[in-house]
C-alpha cells in the first residue's frame, strides 16, 4: 500500500474569486435549465403520442365504418334514405341471397329506421329539455338544503345506469301499462297493416326520456349554480320578483350550457342501441303522424337498434355491408350534431357561463 | 425518484400477487349463443364445475344461434351454443357436437287457451294469411292475432319455419320480432291476442299448444310423438381442443349426472 492516505483527500478547490463563483453557479442554473426542457420535451412526446395515437383510433373507426358501409350506399344510390319498401323483406333477400325481383342483392330503404330514429330522438329530447331545465331550476333554486344534497347523487347514479335496466324496467312496467291504453278496436282498426303492442313509440320515447334527463339535469344544474350571485342579487334589487329572476338572468346565463346538455343528450338517444331493441316493437316501421293516436303506438326499430338486431358477426356480407351503412350515418349525425351544437353556442356565449 | 420507486415497487407486487393465480388456475371457457341452450348449458357448467372444483366454472352467455356460430368462428366464444342444425351459409371449419334435443312450442296467452293447433292453421296464422281469432277454432279470444317472431339471428326461428312453416311459406314480415326466448314468452304473456313460439324451458305463464292432436309435453317430445323437436349443438372451430374438448367430452359421457341433468327438460341423445 502506498503512503497515500485512504480514502483519498480530494485536495481543496482554490477559493474562487467572485466573478469564477458568479459565473460556476450560472453554469450550474443553465445545465438544471437545459436539464428540465429535455424532460419537458420527453414528456411532451409522450403525451403527444397518446393523442396522437387516439386520433389515429378514431381515424381507424371511421374509416373501416365507411368502407364496409359503402357498397350497400353505392348499390342504392340516393333511395337509400327513401321508403321503397318493407326492411324486413330486404333483409330475409339478403339474409337468403336471394335478390328481390328487379333489384339488386343489396337493394334497401331505409326510411323506416331514420324516422323512427328522428321521432324518438326529438321527441324524447324535447320532452328532457323542459324537464330537465325545470328540474335544474328546482334543484339550484327552490329545493332546502337537505333535499337538494341528496338529489344532486341521486341524479349522477342515475346517469349511470346500463341500458338493459331501463330496457328491463320498461318490459316489465311500462309495456304493460301501455298495452292496457290500446283498446282492442285499435288493433283491429290497423291490423291488415302493422300491429299495435304495448312496445312502441310511446314506451321507446318515455323510457328513453328518463334515461337522457339524469346527464342534463347535472349539466343545467351545475350552470345554474356557476351563476354569479351578483347578478341575481343585482336583479332582485331592482325589483324583479324571483322567478322573472331566475327565467331572465339564470336561465339566460345558463344557455350555453343547456345547448350542451342538449346536444349530449342528444348524441346518447342517438346512440341508444339494446333499450330501443328491447322496447321499440320489433318490427322496422314508420309510424305516420296522421294516424292520430295510433301514432304513438306504433312500432319503430331505429338505427341502432337495428345494428344490434341485425348484425350477425360478418362485414362481407350483403347484411353486413348494410349494417356498417347503419352506423356510417349514425357517425355522420353525431359530427352533425356537434357542429349544429358549437354553432349555436357561438353567439350565447358572449354573456354565458359557457361549459 | 421516491415516486418512481413507489410505483415500480406497486406495480411488481400488484403483478407478483395475480400471476400465482393466473398460472395455476385453468382457462375459464367462455360458452355462448343459443337463447334456446342456455338454461342448459348453466346448468351443466354449474354441474362441472361441482363436479371438477379446480376447474372454473364455464361463462355462458346468450345472443342467439348465429352470433353463437360466429362467435365460435371467430374466436370470441371458447364453444358456441346452435339450436339449428348447420346451415351452408355458416361460416367454414366449425365442429357441430350435438349434445341434446328440444322441442318448441307454439304458445299463446292465458287468458287464450287454444288446445290444439293443426299444421294448417299454424301456417296460417304466422304466414298473416289469418288476421283474427275469430277465424281460429278453439279460441276464446275475439281481436286481432298478434304474431311474435324471433329476429334473424334465432336457431329456433330457423327450427320453427323448417319444422313447422316448411319450405315454401314464411312468417309474415307483420310479425315483432324478439330478440330471445325469454323475451318472446314475455311479449305472449302480457298480450291477451298474442301468439309465439319458445323453447320447452320457457313455456311458465303461458299456455303450450299442443301440435296436431300431441300435447307439447316432455313425454310426448321423448318419445317421437310431437313433432316440434330439434337439435342442440355446440360448436368450436375444428375439433374441440384442451379445456373445451373436456367440457364436451363431459357432456356427452352420458354420465348420470349429465343425463339427469338434460332429462330434466330436455331429451338425451347419449
Amino acid at each position: 500500500m502506498s503512503a497515500e492516505a485512504y480514502p483519498p483527500t480530494i485536495p481543496p478547490a482554490a477559493p474562487p474569486n467572485p466573478l469564477e463563483a458568479h459565473r460556476q453557479r450560472h453554469a450550474a442554473q443553465l445545465a438544471g435549465h437545459l436539464k428540465e426542457a429535455a424532460r419537458d420535451r420527453r414528456v411532451e412526446l409522450a403525451l403527444g403520442t397518446l393523442a396522437a395515437g387516439t386520433l389515429a383510433l378514431i381515424a381507424a373507426m371511421l374509416v373501416t365504418v365507411l368502407v364496409n358501409g359503402w357498397p350497400s350506399f353505392a348499390a342504392n344510390g340516393l333511395g337509400w334514405f327513401g321508403n321503397g319498401g318493407d326492411p324486413v323483406t330486404q333483409f330475409r333477400a339478403m339474409q337468403t341471397g336471394t335478390a328481390l325481383p328487379g333489384h339488386p342483392l343489396l337493394y334497401f330503404s331505409a326510411w323506416p329506421l331514420i324516422w323512427g330514429t328522428l321521432l324518438s330522438t326529438i321527441g324524447a329530447v324535447a320532452i328532457a329539455l323542459v324537464v330537465s331545465t325545470l328540474a335544474a331550476i328546482f334543484i339550484t333554486e327552490f329545493a332546502p338544503v337537505p333535499v337538494r344534497r341528496v338529489l344532486e347523487p341521486v341524479v349522477r347514479l342515475l346517469a349511470g345506469v346500463p341500458s338493459v335496466i331501463y330496457g328491463l324496467v320498461g318490459l316489465l312496467l311500462i309495456a304493460p301499462w301501455v298495452e292496457g291504453l290500446i283498446s282492442t278496436q285499435r288493433k283491429e282498426a290497423v291490423q291488415y297493416v302493422v300491429q299495435l303492442s304495448g312496445e312502441g313509440l310511446l314506451t321507446a320515447t318515455l323510457v328513453l326520456t328518463v334515461m337522457i334527463l339524469p346527464i342534463m339535469i347535472a349539466l343545467t344544474s351545475g350552470a345554474l349554480a356557476a351563476v354569479p350571485s351578483a347578478w341575481r342579487e343585482g336583479s332582485v334589487a331592482l325589483g324583479v320578483n324571483r322567478w322573472r329572476t331566475i327565467w331572465r338572468v339564470s336561465v339566460r346565463a345558463a344557455r350555453p350550457a343547456i345547448v350542451s346538455a342538449t346536444v349530449l343528450g342528444t348524441a346518447r338517444a342517438l346512440g341508444e342501441a339494446i333499450m330501443l331493441a328491447m322496447l321499440g316493437g320489433g318490427r322496422p316501421w314508420a309510424p305516420n303522424p296522421l294516424d292520430g293516436l295510433t301514432f304513438f303506438f306504433e312500432p319503430i326499430q331505429p338505427l341502432a337498434a337495428s345494428i344490434v338486431k341485425e348484425f350477425g358477426d360478418n362485414p362481407n356480407t350483403p347484411i353486413g355491408h348494410t349494417v356498417y351503412a347503419f352506423g356510417a350515418l349514425l357517425l355522420f349525425s353525431a359530427a352533425l350534431l356537434s357542429l349544429a351544437g358549437w354553432a349555436v353556442r357561438q353567439p350565447l356565449k358572449r354573456y354565458g357561463i359557457g361549459i | 425518484m421516491r415516486a418512481h420507486r413507489t410505483l415500480a415497487v406497486s406495480l411488481t407486487l400488484a403483478l407478483m400477487l395475480a400471476a400465482p393465480t393466473a398460472a395455476v388456475a385453468a382457462k375459464r371457457l367462455i360458452i355462448g349463443g343459443s337463447t334456446s341452450v342456455l338454461p342448459l348449458q348453466q346448468k351443466l357448467a354449474a354441474a362441472y364445475h361441482r363436479q371438477f372444483p379446480h376447474i372454473p366454472e364455464p361463462k355462458v352467455e346468450g345472443g342467439q344461434s348465429d352470433i353463437g356460430i360466429a362467435g365460435a368462428a371467430s374466436g370470441r366464444f371458447d364453444i358456441g351454443d346452435s339450436s339449428r342444425d348447420p346451415l351452408s351459409t355458416d361460416p367454414k371449419g366449425l365442429v357441430f357436437t350435438k349434445i341434446a334435443r328440444d322441442g318448441i312450442c307454439v304458445i299463446t296467452n292465458d287468458k287464450n287457451p287454444v288446445k290444439n293447433f293443426a299444421q294448417t292453421t299454424i301456417q296460417g296464422i304466422f304466414s298473416g294469411s289469418v288476421r283474427d281469432w275469430s277465424e281460429v277454432e278453439g279460441s276464446t279470444q275475439t281481436g286481432p292475432i298478434e304474431l311474435f317472431d324471433r329476429s334473424s339471428a334465432s336457431g329456433t326461428q330457423d327450427a320453427f319455419q323448417n319444422i313447422f312453416m316448411g319450405e315454401d311459406l314464411r312468417i309474415s314480415p307483420a310479425a315483432s320480432a324478439e330478440d330471445s326466448n325469454g323475451e318472446e314468452q314475455n311479449a305472449v304473456s302480457a298480450s291477451p291476442g298474442a301468439i309465439g313460439f319458445v323453447s320447452f324451458a320457457y313455456t311458465a305463464g303461458v299456455n303450450a299448444a299442443a301440435y296436431q292432436g300431441v300435447a307439447c309435453s316432455l313425454r310426448n317430445a321423448r318419445s317421437g310423438q310431437y313433432g316440434g323437436v330439434r337439435n342442440f349443438w355446440m360448436v368450436t372451430k375444428g375439433g374441440p381442443k384442451g379445456e373445451a374438448a373436456k367440457y364436451i367430452a363431459w357432456v356427452t359421457s352420458g354420465s348420470k349426472t349429465t343425463k339427469n341433468i338434460i332429462n330434466s327438460n330436455w331429451i338425451a341423445v347419449h
